[in-house]
């Protein structure tokens, strides 16, 4: 109970900084948006090649804007040196992991709220559950390794460049998953089920892996 | 009774030694001031005491709690004021406070009182950016205080406080145990009786009252 009380404040505090900042949102839903864009005129673009394009294209544009949301979680509190300041509590390194997890997550949900409109206006591809389903299942399980690596590289200098050579290998099992499903939903040959399901076994391997890592990743 | 035992705690970075072999013993309700030159080693010894770092050797118990095996259970009871004072700029003086108490499992009450404390009851709602530095540093303070904790570690604490400081730290320090890391001589001989001498690392010595030899 006391976990979650933490891990809820620890969220509260992350999104209500936002809030108050625009520090993230803004940059991300220009970002998508303008990456949609690009892709819009970088591809021949038709009715039949639009739900093989727009999967990958959606990947894309949320494998690069997460990189930057979990990027910016953990680099802003150590540069303000509040991670620490939180460290030095009793409350456990895995709730304070946690919250910082799910905050990053409704920051990654909100771009998907901008992106997954804009893909059907550029690409015009069907914007239905069950594609909400795919991106909402890989955003777990790509914000908790996220989140873990951007700690662990919040610790070195050439954070930018870590972040992505640590998670990107990491998250292709989502970008698999999640495309296959994603597919399925716009009317490609593909399982959907079978995706859904891959997706729900990462995430619980990765949400449990990184529960436990957490602790030795924050906690000296 | 000890409330604080310190053996032979060392710590390199690298090869370099920052600390080396300092040993300390605090009973509880007493204060010390460690004093040092730049680089002397005060930082060093402040973030093992506050359970921030981990020395390369040596034992700390605190309230008979091994430090660092049991350093979750201790953090409930220290509190620190780090040079970096590691506030959020976009939250309010009193959400800053009010998100440590979530923290520590302490009701949210505590931080009006720990504001009123440091003299920044008037400032609650002030975003903690836009307050001047001094009183960024009340916050900061104000923070270490708020779970009334019984051990006070306290870094260059004074740093931009202005003319009250050695009557705010007087009055946090009361009835708790404090370490202060200060270059300030008068503050440190008015407000502790006894004195750790950091030079290079090494303890050049304790004394009761301040006659610092250079």
């Amino acid at each position: 109970m006391n976990g979650l009380r933490v891990a809820l404040a620890v969220a509260r505090k992350d999104l209500r900084s936002e809030w108050r900042t625009r520090e993230l949102i803004p940059a991300l839903a220009q970002f998508i948006v303008l990456a949609l864009v690009i892709a819009n005129f970088g591809f021949q673009i038709d009715s039949r090649s639009a739900p093989m394009i727009a999967p990958g294209v959606l990947w894309l544009a949320l494998v690069f804007a997460g990189l930057v949301a979990f990027g910016r979680a953990f680099a802003a509190e150590r540069e303000q040196a509040s991670l620490e300041a939180m460290m030095l509590t009793p409350a456990s390194p895995a709730a304070i992991f946690t919250g910082k997890a799910i905050a990053a997550a409704a920051l990654l949900i909100v771009c998907e709220a901008v992106m997954l409109p804009a893909l059907t206006l550029f690409f015009g591809t069907p914007l239905n559950a069950q594609v909400v389903v795919a991106v909402l299942l890989a955003t777990v399980g790509m914000t908790v390794l996220g989140c873990l690596f951007a700690a662990m590289a919040a610790r070195v200098r050439a954070r930018e460049l870590l972040l992505p050579l640590l998670t990107l290998p990491l998250w292709i099992p989502f970008i698999i998953a999640g495309g296959q499903a994603v597919q399925a939903a716009m009317g490609l040959q593909a399982n959907w089920d079978e995706g859904i399901g891959l997706l729900i076994d990462f995430d619980i391997l990765f949400v449990v892996l990184t529960s436990l890592a957490a602790r030795f990743v924050l906690d000296d | 009774m000890s409330l604080l035992v310190a053996n032979g705690l060392t710590q390199r970075f690298g090869r370099e030694p920052a600390l080396v072999s300092v040993d300390l013993v605090l009973d509880a309700g007493e204060h010390m001031a460690v004093l040092g030159e730049n680089g002397a080693g005060k930082t060093t010894l402040l973030r093992i005491l506050a359970t921030a770092a981990r020395p390369s050797a040596g034992r700390l118990e605190i309230l008979g709690l091994d430090a660092f095996r049991e350093r979750r259970r201790l953090r409930r009871r220290i509190g620190y004021v780090a040079h970096a004072l590691g506030l959020y700029p976009a939250l309010s003086a009193l959400e800053n406070l009010e998100f440590f108490c979530d923290l520590h499992g302490v009701d949210r009450s505590r931080a009006g009182a720990a504001l009123e404390t440091v003299g920044l009851s008037g400032s609650e709602q002030r975003p903690a950016a836009t307050l001047s530095r001094g009183m960024q540093q009340r916050l900061a303070i104000a923070r270490a205080i708020v779970h009334d904790p019984r051990l006070l570690v306290l870094d260059e604490p004074d740093a931009s406080l202005g003319s009250d400081a050695a009557d705010l730290l007087a009055a946090i320090m009361h009835d708790r145990t404090a370490v202060l890391a200060t270059h300030d001589h008068a503050l440190a001989n008015r407000l502790c009786p006894r004195t750790l001498v950091l030079r290079n690392g090494r303890s050049v010595g304790t004394a009761t009252r301040l006659r610092v030899v250079r």
